[in-house]
């Protein structure tokens, strides 16, 4: 008999699902958009549940692994969830058929990040990757009358699977290379026996893999298309969480297992950072759609990400935890205000945004300074994530990297401001009406911008349980 | 370094065997001109009848999907039903769980309409 007490959360989150599954046979279709509500409430408990869970940590049958980074995640996972399912309501409910399956699908998207984010051995991990990115292509193919939706849904099933396979690949070449697929075991035996070549493939094909879930480039050219054919609040969750899972799981293999191949993998990881970060900034700088520019946006949020890998330190651990949540707020933020925009006037080009601010003054504020956030301009807790990034590839001595880093930032400013220009002091179109938001979007608008704003100011105590976390890995 | 040799030996050697294959059949084989049935894209059988660039109905897949599901459960099922005493409760009550969530897809796909052969 095993602890079953440990998979509390997510066996509560398979549960859920199902149970919305069956919500949505049993309501008849005019009355379904109560499960939208039913999966916010529900979410919002089990969030409550996992925060006060968040000291739990124990080892479920050898290859679960319950700690505080795992927790970490899975609340960080939940509130973007939880984001998600508010910026749905309307959406979905004016997509207007299958509503039930739409919000099953997303709780079980969360139970994969979650598989993947506490996986302590090689085939749960992949078992929570496919969970994951399997429901992502049901859920960007969604909007079945849209051309582009059903374009996103097959080239994220068929680069999905691509990535899988490479990943999958590599997971091979590391059982075999080691003879275990325990993620711990495996970091034992590599210590043994030092980097075989057989390891260091495995590495970097687990290095691809991981790039293409994360989008850095050169495997990101998925990632603008997907993000900007799926219905906008699963673009929102699809950038967000799924990056977040898979830097965790990728935290997982490369601390844990091969951190004997550091020495090697960190000079790809600098590529990768370096080529992330300066593409997706410079070619954000065109796009005129405005999810294709939070796409890019998104590829360079995922090179500073790589920064916290590359310093291969506890401080750098801790700034990606630190960032992943920031940034779910930011993403989120931006998100639920385009989708809000989107609801009402049924495009999501940026000229369309002219004027803005005198339509709707909030929906403007939430993406300026959610923006601003992302930009990591101060006072706002992009800064201190960005702050704290920096910081550890500099302790290790990379400080040209930073410099690049606060180099590009720079230009994200200057995308960033672009589309505030335009809402600000663009004019206001002819004919154009006031927009209507549904309070209950206005409100986790109004939660994530505070949130925002106090995690900038005082940053504290969730810096000291990232880094504390974070410790972890570097035990013996 | 040796090991990754006889790996090497491998990869060297099947791709010999099956290049060597095509080519001794290259080789030997009779040359005639392609004329008639030689060009249809299935040699033997009845000629096809109309053009081959027809839909199929999706619920040929469907179909094979929930039969897929329910193979695989029973694959789940046999070794559980042959152990049942050894295993005792803590398996039963794993395996009522397993079926359940089953029970809840078959009757998802039912109420959607997967089993209704339009």
């Amino acid at each position: 008999m095993a602890d079953l007490h440990l998979l509390a959360v997510e066996i509560m989150v398979a549960v859920f699902g199902l149970g919305l599954l069956v919500l949505g046979l049993l309501v008849p279709r005019s009355d379904r958009r109560g499960i939208g509500y039913v999966t916010a409430a529900g979410l919002a408990g089990i969030m409550v549940i996992t925060f006060a869970m968040r000291e739990l940590s124990g080892v479920f049958m050898g290859g679960y692994i319950i700690d505080p980074f795992s927790n970490y995640f899975k609340l960080a996972f939940l509130v973007a969830a939880l984001l998600t399912v508010f910026c749905s309501f309307d959406y979905i409910e004016k997509m207007g058929f299958n509503q039930g399956e739409y919000y099953a699908l997303l709780v079980f998207a969360t139970l994969g990040m979650m598989l993947l984010a506490s996986s302590g051995e090689l085939i749960s991990l992949y078992l929570g990757l496919e969970l994951m990115t399997i429901t992502f292509c049901i859920l960007a193919g969604f909007h079945l009358r849209d051309p582009k939706s059903g374009e996103a849904g097959v080239k994220y099933i068929l680069l999905g699977a691509m990535s899988s396979a490479i990943l999958l690949y590599g997971l091979s070449l590391v059982y075999g290379a080691t003879g275990t697929v325990v993620i711990a075991e495996i970091g034992q035996v590599a210590a043994a026996s030092g980097s075989t070549p057989a390891l260091t493939l495995g590495m970097i094909f687990l290095l691809a893999g991981f790039a293409f879930k994360i989008a850095a480039v050169p495997f990101h050219m998925w990632s603008p298309d997907v993000y900007e054919g799926a219905p906008t609040p699963v673009t929102a969750y699809l950038s967000v969480a799924s990056k977040a899972a898979a830097f965790a799981a990728l935290i997982r293999v490369f601390f844990g297992a091969l951190a004997e191949l550091h020495s090697i993998w960190v000079q790809l990881f600098i590529a990768l950072a370096v080529l992330t970060i300066i593409l997706g900034n410079l070619v954000a700088i065109p796009q005129s759609n405005i999810k294709r520019l939070m796409a890019y946006s998104s590829i360079s949020q995922a090179g500073y990400l790589l920064l916290g890998i590359v310093s291969y330190s506890v401080l750098g651990i801790g700034a990606v935890m630190y960032y992943c949540l920031i940034y779910v707020f930011g993403n989120m933020c931006v998100f639920m205000a385009v989708t809000a925009f989107y609801n009402n006037a049924g495009s999501d080009e940026i000229r369309d945004y002219t004027g803005l601010s005198r339509r709707s003054p909030l929906l403007a504020a939430a993406i300026l300074f959610a923006m601003l956030s992302l930009a990591g301009i101060p006072p706002m807790a992009g800064f201190v994530a960005k702050l704290y990034l920096f910081m550890s590839v500099i302790s290790q001595g990379y400080i040209w990297l930073a410099l690049i880093a606060v180099l590009m930032s720079m230009v994200s400013v200057y995308y960033y401001l672009m589309v505030a220009k335009s809402m600000y002091l663009g004019a206001v179109p002819e004919g154009s009406k006031p927009l209507q938001i549904s309070p209950g979007l206005k409100v986790a608008i109004l939660a994530s911008l505070l949130i925002l704003f106090v995690l900038g100011i005082y940053p504290d105590d969730l810096t000291n349980f990232a880094m504390n976390s974070a410790v972890t890995f570097f035990m013996p | 370094m040796q090991d990754y040799g006889i790996v090497l030996i491998f990869l060297l050697g099947g791709a010999a065997t099956a290049i060597g294959a095509l080519f001794v059949n290259w080789l030997v084989r009779p040359k005639r001109p392609a004329v008639g049935d030689k060009l249809e894209a299935y040699e033997c059988g009845l000629p096809t009848e109309g053009p081959t660039w027809v839909q199929f109905k999706v619920s040929y897949f469907l179909y094979a999907l929930v039969f897929l599901l329910f193979d695989v459960e029973a694959i789940f099922l046999f070794p559980w039903a042959v152990r049942f005493q050894a295993l005792g409760l803590f398996a039963f009550v794993e395996m009522i769980i397993f079926i359940v969530i089953l029970v809840i897809g078959l009757w998802y796909a039912w109420k959607e309409g997967a089993l209704k052969w339009l």
